[in-house]
């Protein structure tokens, strides 16, 4: 039985003026210890998945409108409020993009970490102390700096409490939405192998949610890319690194600026990410995608499968029928 | 703070030496002889440059804390200020916290249940009530409880229950500013990432309010009860007047009605300084409250352990 | 192409309006005005007992000085909407007619007050450095008595009297209107415009009048609104102990004070000059904070 199976999750924001159809119709498998990364442009709808999964979609105006979510077998959406705050910090932690406002500003950080192990630990005080210091150290932070309050800490640090907070109770699995996008580049290195390490220690499962290719190449298993509340492509780092497939997907890696060679201009994809309020007809990406044909705006493309545990959303691998370059 | 205080006495003399009148006359009234007015008025120093004149009572009021004596009844009138003071300043104090106590629940309530009927209500009542002066309210108050009701009684302090009327009249008013505030203080804080970092936690929700949302959201609360403290005081001076407590107010009352300056303004310059002091105090609990402001008011050496450190330990 | 949706649309064209700012401005601002059900309901509270104090002469034939013994301590009738004072004066006229009295006052006061603290806000935001600093600490004193006390102070000092109680409570206000054009004044001046018109030569006053204050008049608005409902309060206030407006000038606070050795048998004169009080307050307090949403939205919430 997978740690993870997401299936057919679709989460909308109704607004007394439009339905933003932020999520629509997710399938994600996780085994214990795999890492998957998800991949998207902002507001492709991969905060809202992650937020769905821990169930702290605001509620109106945001509601989970159908699918499921097994976690161990049993249905996240169908569990009770009390249920999911077991849950929470415990046996699924998430870790959120800004480190810079992610910790209460008035509450020494060694506090912080002790809460969330005195809530799910079942253990005193002290010990939930003691395992607080013992976190931080694991992110390579000294004992006494405990003690000190979030805003004596530089952003880098900051971000280490924050996953060390996350770790503490040795969640079977981390979401990690964007966690090294506020932070420079060098300390994004940093960061990013210290998180590889310990997940590799503690055995813990993780959603990387990122729109940056390179650290999906450092850190990921699986990867699946999402466009306009929808997976577009599904593989494993193999396959979407040595087989990309889906013109989205192609052209994510398109626009990377390359090392070896000399242009003058980035090539960006062009257009915009369509309003999930107003969502083109047929494939979503058609109206950006330079291999769409007049079918692509009409029909809505399924996953194909291209190889074992790769599939892609685009009518390009349609098993029937020729495909029309 | 001490230069203010010093401006302030600076000012509350100077309108004292603009005011109208002849302090010997009004001492002596109007049918004394003209020889005795001038030797009041010389023993007064009243003939003396204005400058100076400041400089003796400011000196007075350091030395000996002597803010000179009422013309009519010719008593000290920092010995009267230092019997009243403690009822105005209990009656101030415990308004303040009536208004704190009352308006912070309300104000959580009305953030928490944004746009029900609860918020609603508690917003359109509280306007109202604030829109009252609350003089107004207190003679209303003391005509339905008192009179009428003869539920509570008319005036003075004399049992607990005396004090019920006026403080409820003198913080009704700012409930409706303090639940407001709290509301807004609270909407603006639970919008906050670290809130969505607790609940991720697993944390329920009225932890989450109470141990990460409330105190972060208490800075602003403090700043409006210190804005307050001024009107406070004021208001109980009004109130005083109308269920005859005897603090301040009923004397200041007296000053005005016989036009005996020196009180009134001994009266003006002791309530200045009391509400400088509180300020002082509002300021010391926002660091109490904050530890980035208690980082600004330690010592320059405590205060480096607080910055950043960039030591070896980067990222 | 991609289709450009509506939103897309609706949000260009606001960012066009905001850098022509005046003419649509003050459309949206009514209409948000109209919208605020609160504001509307004191708008409209204040509107009528403007108009009634207005039009004194005609809803309150009956002269509000005229005593007759023989009518006294009457409880509303026909004849006299409000019932009879302890002289026998008509309440109705009285109240309407000290009305007129406490707006006045209200008005001269605020506008004194936002005249001198035009002045002085103004030249301590604008140069900044050590005149503002002088300035500003000035204020700080004055503002550290607090606002009834000053007046109080002051008041006794200069007598009771319309124009004297004006000048009392405009000095009290004073600090405050100075502060906020102050502020208002430093936030323009940062602004582009102000550095283009001194790039082509204005003088520094011709800056001020032209630029400058024209787009602080918003919060000035605002603050007119909620100070000249501030200001009836402390004209009321102290004509209540005493100062302020005195009897036989007809004034919601004297007439409030005169009725309280009648809190027991007559309730009509502490009931109603009590209403007329509370209600123009809270007419001027919802429209001034609905002033205040409409001119700046992203400060409601």
């Amino acid at each position: 039985m997978s740690l993870l199976e997401i299936k057919d999750l679709t989460i909308h924001y109704v607004t007394k003026d439009s339905i933003v159809k932020a999520v629509n119709g997710i399938n994600i498998s996780l085994e214990k210890g795999e890492t998957i990364g998800l991949v998207g442009e902002t507001g492709a709808g991969k905060t809202t998945t992650a937020l769905g999964i821990l169930g702290l979609i605001q509620s109106p105006p945001g509601q989970v409108v159908g699918g499921e979510i097994l976690f161990s077998g049993t249905d996240l959406l169908k569990a009770s409020d009390h249920e999911m705050r077991k849950i929470r910090g415990d046996e699924i932690s998430m870790i959120f993009q800004d480190p810079m406002t992610a910790l209460n500003p008035i509450m020494r950080v060694g506090d912080q970490i002790a809460e969330v192990v005195y809530l799910h630990g079942n253990c005193s005080r002290a010990e939930a102390v003691k395992r607080s210091i013992q976190m931080l150290e694991m992110v390579g932070i000294r004992a006494e700096r405990s003690r000190e309050y979030p805003h004596q800490f530089s952003g880098g640090m900051k971000q280490r409490v924050v996953i060390a907070m996350a770790l503490a109770c040795d969640p079977k699995l981390l979401i990690a939405d964007e966690p090294t996008t506020a932070l420079d580049v060098t300390i994004q290195a940093q960061v990013l192998d210290m998180m590889n390490k310990l997940k590799k220690k503690l055995g813990t499962s993780m959603i990387l949610i990122t729109h940056d290719l390179g650290i999906v190449a450092e850190s990921c298993d699986k990867v699946a890319i999402m466009y306009a509340g929808r997976i577009v492509e599904y593989g494993s780092l193999e396959d979407i690194f040595h087989n990309v497939s889906h013109p989205y997907t192609i052209g994510l890696f398109g626009s990377m600026p390359s090392l070896d060679k000399d242009v003058d201009r980035l090539s960006p994809i062009p257009g915009l990410m369509p309003d999930p309020s107003a969502l083109p007809s047929g494939c979503k990406f058609h109206p950006r995608c330079t291999s769409a044909w007049e079918e692509c705006s009409k029909v809505e493309p399924e996953l194909y499968e291209i190889s074992p545990g790769h599939c892609a959303r685009c009518l390009l691998f349609r098993k029937e029928g020729a495909v029309n370059e | 703070m001490i230069p203010v205080i010093l401006g302030v006495v600076v000012i509350v003399f100077t309108i004292s030496y603009f005011t109208p009148g002849d302090p010997a006359a009004a001492i002596l009234g109007p049918n004394a002889e003209k020889a005795s007015y001038e030797a009041l008025r010389a023993k007064l120093g009243l003939d003396r440059p204005f400058l100076v004149q400041l400089g003796t009572y400011i000196w007075n009021i350091v030395s000996r804390f002597d803010l000179g004596k009422a013309y009519i009844t010719g008593t000290p009138i920092s010995e009267e200020l230092i019997y009243r003071l403690p009822t105005t300043i209990k009656l101030g104090v415990l308004s303040i916290f009536v208004t704190v106590a009352l308006g912070t629940p309300l104000g959580i309530l009305s953030a928490t249940k944004q746009y029900s009927i609860a918020d609603y209500s508690v917003t359109t009542i509280a306007l109202i009530v604030n829109a009252i002066p609350s003089f107004v309210l207190a003679l209303f108050a003391l005509m339905l409880f008192s009179v009428k009701l003869r539920w509570l009684p008319i005036a003075g302090v004399a049992t607990w229950d005396a004090w019920i009327l006026p403080i409820a009249c003198n913080s009704l008013g700012y409930v409706a500013l303090s639940a407001r505030m709290t509301r807004t203080s609270m909407l603006e804080v639970i919008r906050q990432d670290y809130i969505r970092t607790a609940r991720a936690k697993g944390l329920k929700q009225n932890v989450v309010i109470r141990r990460h949302a409330l105190p972060n959201a208490l800075i602003p609360i403090v700043t409006v009860v210190g804005t307050q403290l001024s009107f406070v005081l004021a208001g109980a001076i009004i109130v005083e007047t109308i269920f005859s407590i005897p603090g301040m107010g009923m004397y200041i009352l007296s000053g005005i009605s016989g036009r005996d300056y020196p009180v009134i303004n001994g009266t003006v310059l002791v309530l200045s300084v009391c509400v400088c002091v509180m300020n002082l105090l509002v300021d010391i609990a926002y660091a109490f409250i904050d530890p980035r402001i208690k980082a600004l008011y330690m010592s320059p050496r405590k205060a480096k352990a607080h910055k950043s450190p960039k030591t070896a330990e980067v990222a | 192409m991609q289709p450009i949706t509506l939103k897309k649309k609706k949000e260009y064209i606001e960012s066009l309006e905001t850098s022509s700012r005046r003419h649509s401005q003050w459309r949206d601002i009514l209409g948000r005005l109209w919208r605020n059900k609160l504001g509307m309901v004191g708008f409209f509270i204040v509107a009528v007992i403007l108009l009634l104090i207005i039009l004194a002469d005609l809803v309150a034939p009956i002269p509000y000085d005229k005593q007759n013994f023989a009518e006294r301590f009457l409880y509303p009738n026909s004849v006299h909407l409000l019932g009879t004072d302890n002289f026998g004066r008509d309440m109705w006229s009285r109240l309407l007619f000290g009305g007129r009295i406490s707006l006045f006052v209200a008005i001269i006061s605020v506008c004194i007050s936002l005249f001198v603290g035009a002045i002085l806000g103004s030249t301590a935001g604008y140069f900044g450095g050590k005149l503002d600093t002088i300035i500003t600490r000035i204020l700080d004193i004055v503002m550290a008595i607090p606002g009834l006390l000053l007046a109080i102070a002051i008041s006794a000092m200069l007598g009771s009297g319309p124009v004297n109680t004006a000048l009392a409570i405009s000095i009290s206000g004073m600090p405050g209107a100075a502060r906020l054009i102050r502020s208002t004044v430093m936030a323009i001046k940062g602004n582009e415009f102000v550095e283009a018109a001194r790039a082509t030569g204005s003088r520094h006053g011709r800056v001020i009048f032209k630029h400058v204050l024209p787009n602080a008049i918003a919060p000035l608005i605002v603050y007119s609104t909620m100070s000249i409902g501030g200001s009836i309060l402390a004209i009321s206030g102290l004509s209540f102990i005493g100062l302020g407006v005195q009897p036989p000038i007809p004034e919601w606070g004297s007439i409030l004070m005169a009725g309280r050795p009648f809190v027991r048998d007559f309730w009509p004169m502490i009931v109603f000059p009590g209403i007329f009080i509370g209600l123009t307050l809270l007419g001027f307090n919802l429209f001034g904070d609905a002033l205040r949403d409409a001119l700046d939205p992203k400060l409601k919430n």
